[in-house]
């Protein structure tokens, strides 16, 4: 929006927010009475008054009278000021008032609320409970009113309201654990130091450019290699006489040459994840785009088995994927050594890592790029051929600037997820240095935070740099493609040439993953695999009690966390692409934190942050759902941005001027245009949960148990068969919920077709 | 869609009230070693105390950087098996505390002294080598005698060996050699070794179990872990180096500041009788030799007279400055060379 509004050339007179929305937002129900802050005042009243506002231990649903809001604002003074804060608000909705004063008088009343609750939650440092819970998001919404109604937020109460719970939500979830971690990292025993910083940057298995054991001076190697490339640059840019170009790209070429080159000959964590991530993002994201474009545009009928197949990877904890892949491709691997009789363990290491990468996050890639290739409008299309172009042509013109935003969306996802990956280079990654892992070997084995801290805050830069990045490269385009207005094309089928490789490759990669699930399936039902292949029920069998108990917590808190990272995650996505408002990029850059740090270094901040005093939740079910729920709630941001970004803000321009609050727009606008995002958004979101492992080993509780920890312990102990059994009754519970939701989106794709077209 | 989310709330609210209810009479305990062990620990202590027990498996490196986590606000009451180092470190951290169970004088002296009070001997391992000779063979190689063999460039590949980062095995190797050879020569032969390793592996069991998939054919782990292996079927044999070998006491620690403590001590001393020690070798598929004298050695357990075990230095090796120094400086001394 910021200084964007013209580029969306609608047609519709550019709304003037300032004076517009006053008039748009206060729609005069009855003269002199304000319906919204009326409610949240009683709401807020009645919250506070009969839910109790402490709690005695872990438990969080114990109710004791004597913790009531009525009970407690007998001997409390500042119970009973906040008790009467809202009374004044639901006053303050009744006082014919002008707007204006009201909303002052609202923003008044809901940041003093909000003041007197954080005091007496903190003051008192006991468990909160869900009075506090009730009183503070009513303060909030009533603050959010205010600001709404006296004009200082150009918005509507609905949205106001929005930003305030989602900022509240962040901080405390997010931004609090992650400062508590950071915090870790230069506090040392209460003394703030940077020797741990300095310490760990140094040694050797973060990154070690001049190797001493080497005979090569790596350093000249790789100055040299810049060197080079930005010669070659400038040679170029001689050559095509395009000098300010040149100059443009031949040193950040160099610099990047040397930085690779540096990486490829260093040693150590850094140079290991970053050009995994690289390797991996390019390939995956590669492979994401082909996949989607097979699937939307083959005429051949291997697309039909691309969906179900291509999401196999990502339903399983990946490090099951991996013990599936050193069965396969191991020393004494069914391939590399009864097929093919190699005996060599070159797959330990980033070479299997990598594999396991994309195997696991090319779906992630063909998720997020099939929205985009979905929607694309084949009229567009259809144009160029009639222009005259080829169809490679009209590939790399017009398909491919359409898909841009979804390839770097994608890039940025799967090169996260690969640098954050904990279970692939745990499994496979022959004890070689990455950052995920030197995390958790830092608070693990060395049992220190602080060093733990120092890595994470490594990774949140990089992920940070690569977010930046991806921002530059988008820039300021539209790829607005959803119009509002029908358009009778019909896809437009591959080039014949391109529709058969792919299709052939996609193949290939069905029987890998089939072979390696299988791997995982038989395994559950033989005996001891690699030796005595004698089919036994055993381990399905002793997977009762535990096995069947670890399995439906993971099921029931996945499902419980799945709903909430889903909506939270669009909204926040329809707030950062839609709405303008003071900390909107804070707000977006928050809420991909959690996802940008690695999941070890969010479940240590969870435990720090969350295991005493006010904001006591450790050993609850509570604490594994809130860790589901904004670890995976930017993963549905970004899918929410995507699919938001190509939708004509004309509809919703529209949709305002019918006076139509922005509660109704996107409800009735928005949502049934992202319908088929959001649901493959609340998949996805379960699907990530029940395969979590990182971000819940140390939040686990003896009542709160998971599958994948339960079958991490099984692997390690040896009990192969038991594990392969739960990860195969996990793997196919997931199938059939998958399966499920794919029929539901079909029929709601089908619909909303059907609506669009009328 | 909406009322979809109104019913999904609902049960969520229901389910939540009942899955977060934890009834007194239990003891909530930190599990350290095989699960097995711990799933038979959890079914057999209410037949013998009335009291229920909660378990929470987790590696004793886990375990202990758990502990610190919920340093102000612990919700465990015992730590239960697992390497001794971490037990010590807990202890000198304030987190646990040494009590005398009631089994304390029927406790093997040399493991009570050997470990001098930080923590309850509750068994005790030799660290040694799961051998695939199967594999030897086909690569034409020696079953290999002392630690020095296994650095010998022919082993090549073949070696895994768990990162004392994060392994109580890995570590117990490290400082084995450090106290046979002195850390100079120690450091040398580990530079050699690291040559051959194929695979650094994140737990002390895991290096079994590859040595059982014929994924390499010397895996250092600790005995008993191959004796499960062996007994599960995997064709490998086990043996220690000949030039002297270290072993671990496993530990039992009370939580200092748990609120249930009466229940805590209860099940300590349960734990230290010979009925549920017993249960480690009988339920749990572990080998190991149980600390108190009266309860059977299981007859598959490797023993101490069989293989040349050093006397090791519980109470040195195992506080935290000397450990952070060794872990350290193979970290960055031999880790990051080129193999």
């Amino acid at each position: 929006m910021r200084g964007g509004r013209g580029r969306y050339g609608s047609g519709l007179p550019v709304l003037r927010r300032g004076s517009m929305a006053r008039v748009l937002t206060a729609p005069a129900v009855r003269p002199g009475l304000n319906s919204t802050l009326l409610a949240w005042g009683a709401l807020t009243f009645l919250g506070a008054v009969s839910l109790p506002w402490a709690r005695p231990g872990r438990e969080l649903f114990t109710f004791s009278p004597e913790a009531t809001g009525a009970a407690l604002a007998r001997t409390s003074p500042l119970m009973g000021a906040i008790l009467l804060t809202a009374l004044l608000v639901a006053a303050a909705g009744l006082v014919p008032w002008a707007t204006a004063s009201r909303g002052r008088a609202a923003i008044v009343l809901g940041a003093l609320g909000t003041v007197l609750v954080a005091v007496r939650l903190f003051g008192t440092g006991q468990p909160f409970s869900w009075g506090v819970a009730a009183a503070a998001l009513g303060f909030l919404a009533v603050l959010g009113t205010g600001l709404a109604l006296a004009g200082v937020l150009r918005t509507d109460a609905f949205i106001a309201g929005s930003i305030l719970w989602v900022a509240v939500f962040v901080a405390i979830f997010i931004l609090y654990p992650l400062w508590t971690v950071l915090e870790a990292s230069v506090v040392v025993r209460g003394r703030f130091t940077f020797d741990v910083v300095r310490e760990t940057l140094r040694s050797p298995a973060f990154f070690l450019l001049n190797n001493p054991a080497t005979p090569r001076n790596e350093t000249a190697v790789a100055l040299a290699a810049g060197g080079i490339v930005t010669a070659v640059g400038l040679l170029l840019q001689a050559v095509q006489r395009r000098p300010a170009r040149g100059w443009l790209w031949a040193l950040p070429a160099g610099v990047g040459g040397f930085v690779l080159t540096a990486l490829y000959l260093g040693f150590g964590a850094l140079r290991n994840s970053v050009l995994l991530a690289i390797v991996v993002g390019v390939i995956a994201t590669a492979l994401g785009f082909l996949f989607a474009l097979l699937g939307e545009r083959s005429r051949l009928r291997t697309r039909r088995l691309l969906g179900p197949l291509s999401i196999l990877p990502i339903i399983t904890p990946p490090f099951v994927l991996g013990l599936a892949m050193i069965y396969m491709f191991g020393r004494r691997g069914f391939v590399t050594y009864q097929l093919l009789g190699i005996s060599t363990n070159a797959f330990f290491g980033p070479l299997g890592v990598a594999v396991a990468q994309i195997l696991a996050y090319a779906p992630i890639a063909y998720l997020v790029l099939q929205g985009v290739v979905q929607s694309m409008d084949a009229a567009l299309e259809e144009a160029a051929e009639t222009l005259g172009a080829s169809r490679w042509h009209v590939l790399r013109t017009v398909i491919w600037p359409l898909a841009r935003p979804g390839v770097a969306n994608a890039f940025l996802l799967v090169a996260i997820e690969s640098l954050a990956d904990f279970g692939n280079p745990i499994i496979v990654g022959g004890g070689k240095p990455f950052l995920a892992t030197e995390v958790f070997f830092a608070i693990i084995g060395r049992f220190n935070p602080s060093e733990a801290a120092v890595y994470g805050v490594v990774l949140l830069a990089m992920t940070l740099s690569i977010f930046l990045v991806q921002r530059y490269w988008l820039g300021r385009r539209s790829y607005v493609t959803v119009t509002g207005k029908p358009s009778g094309a019909k896809a437009r089928p591959l080039p014949p040439a391109l529709d058969y490789a792919v299709s052939a490759f996609f193949l290939g990669w069905m029987v890998l993953i089939v072979a390696l699930y299988g791997s995982v399936f038989v395994g559950s039902v033989t005996k001891l695999w690699g030796f005595d292949y004698t089919f036994t029920l055993e381990h399905l069998r002793s997977l009762s009690p535990t096995g069947w108990k670890v399995f439906w917590t993971s099921t029931k808190l996945s499902a419980y966390a799945a709903i909430p990272s889903t909506l939270l995650g669009f909204l926040i996505g329809y707030l950062v692409t839609r709405m303008e408002f003071p900390g909107r990029s804070a707000l977006e850059f928050s809420s991909m934190l959690s996802f940008a740090v690695p999941g070890t270094v969010m479940g240590i901040g969870y435990i720090l942050a969350f295991n005493q005093g006010a904001l006591l939740l450790t050993g609850t079910s509570a604490i594994l759902i809130m860790a589901f729920v904004f670890r995976n709630m930017p993963v549905a941001i970004r899918a929410g941005v995507a699919a938001i970004h190509q939708i004509d803000r004309s509809l919703e321009e529209a949709s305002t001027m019918l006076r139509a609050n922005s509660l109704t727009t996107l409800r009735r606008i928005v949502m049934p245009l992202v319908r088929s995002a959001l649901l493959s958004g609340l998949v996805f979101a379960f699907v990530r949960a029940i395969t979590a492992v990182s971000q819940v080993i140390f939040l686990i509780s003896p009542q709160h148990s998971l599958a994948t920890t339960q079958i991490l312990t099984y692997i390690e102990y040896g009990s192969q068969g038991r594990g392969a059994a739960l990860a195969s009754l996990l793997t196919v519970f997931m199938i059939v919920v998958i399966a499920a939701l794919y029929a539901v989106n079909r029929r709601l794709g089908a619909e909303t077709r059907r609506e669009m077209a009328l | 869609m909406r009322n979809v989310a109104l019913v999904v709330l609902a049960l969520i609210v229901a389910s939540l009230g009942v899955a977060s209810a934890a009834p007194a009479g239990r003891v909530t305990v930190l599990c350290s070693p095989n699960p097995a062990w711990c799933d038979a620990v959890k079914a057999e202590f209410p037949k013998a105390t009335g009291l229920q027990v909660d378990f929470v498996r987790l590696s004793s490196g886990e375990a202990l950087a758990r502990l610190r986590a919920e340093r102000q606000n612990p919700s465990f009451d015992v730590w239960f098996g697992g390497t001794g180092d971490p037990h010590i470190v807990a202890n000198e951290e304030g987190l646990t505390e040494f009590i005398r169970p009631a089994a304390w004088n029927d406790l093997r002296q040399e493991f009570r002294e050997a470990v001098a009070g930080k923590y309850i001997p509750l068994y005790a391992g030799i660290l040694g080598w799961a051998l695939n000779e199967r594999l030897l063979q086909e690569k034409n190689l020696p079953v290999p005698r002392t630690w020095k063999d296994i650095a010998d460039p022919r082993y090549r590949g073949l070696i895994a060996y768990p990162n004392p980062n994060t392994s109580g095995t890995g570590y117990t190797m490290l400082a084995t050699l450090v106290q046979i050879y002195g850390e100079k020569a120690a450091f040398d032969l580990l530079k050699a070794i690291h040559k051959n390793v194929a695979e650094y592996t994140r737990s002390g069991a895991a290096p079994g179990q590859l040595a059982g998939r014929g994924e390499v054919a010397v895996g250092i782990t600790f005995i008993h872990d191959a004796v499960d292996q062996v007994l599960k079927g995997f064709p490998i044999t086990y043996n220690a180096p000949s030039d002297g070998t270290g072993y671990e006491i496993g530990g039992l620690s009370l939580v200092k500041a748990t609120p249930n403590r009466a229940n805590a001590l209860a099940f300590i001393n349960w734990a230290l009788t010979p009925a549920a020690q017993g249960l480690a070798a009988s339920d749990g598929q572990s080998y190991q030799i149980p600390s108190n004298s009266k309860t059977p050695v299981p007859s598959t357990s490797p023993r101490f007279q069989a293989f040349k075990v050093i006397k090791y230095d519980f109470v040195k090796y195992g506080t935290a400055s000397v450990r952070d120094g060794l872990v350290k400086k193979w970290t960055t001394e031999v880790f990051p060379l080129p193999k």
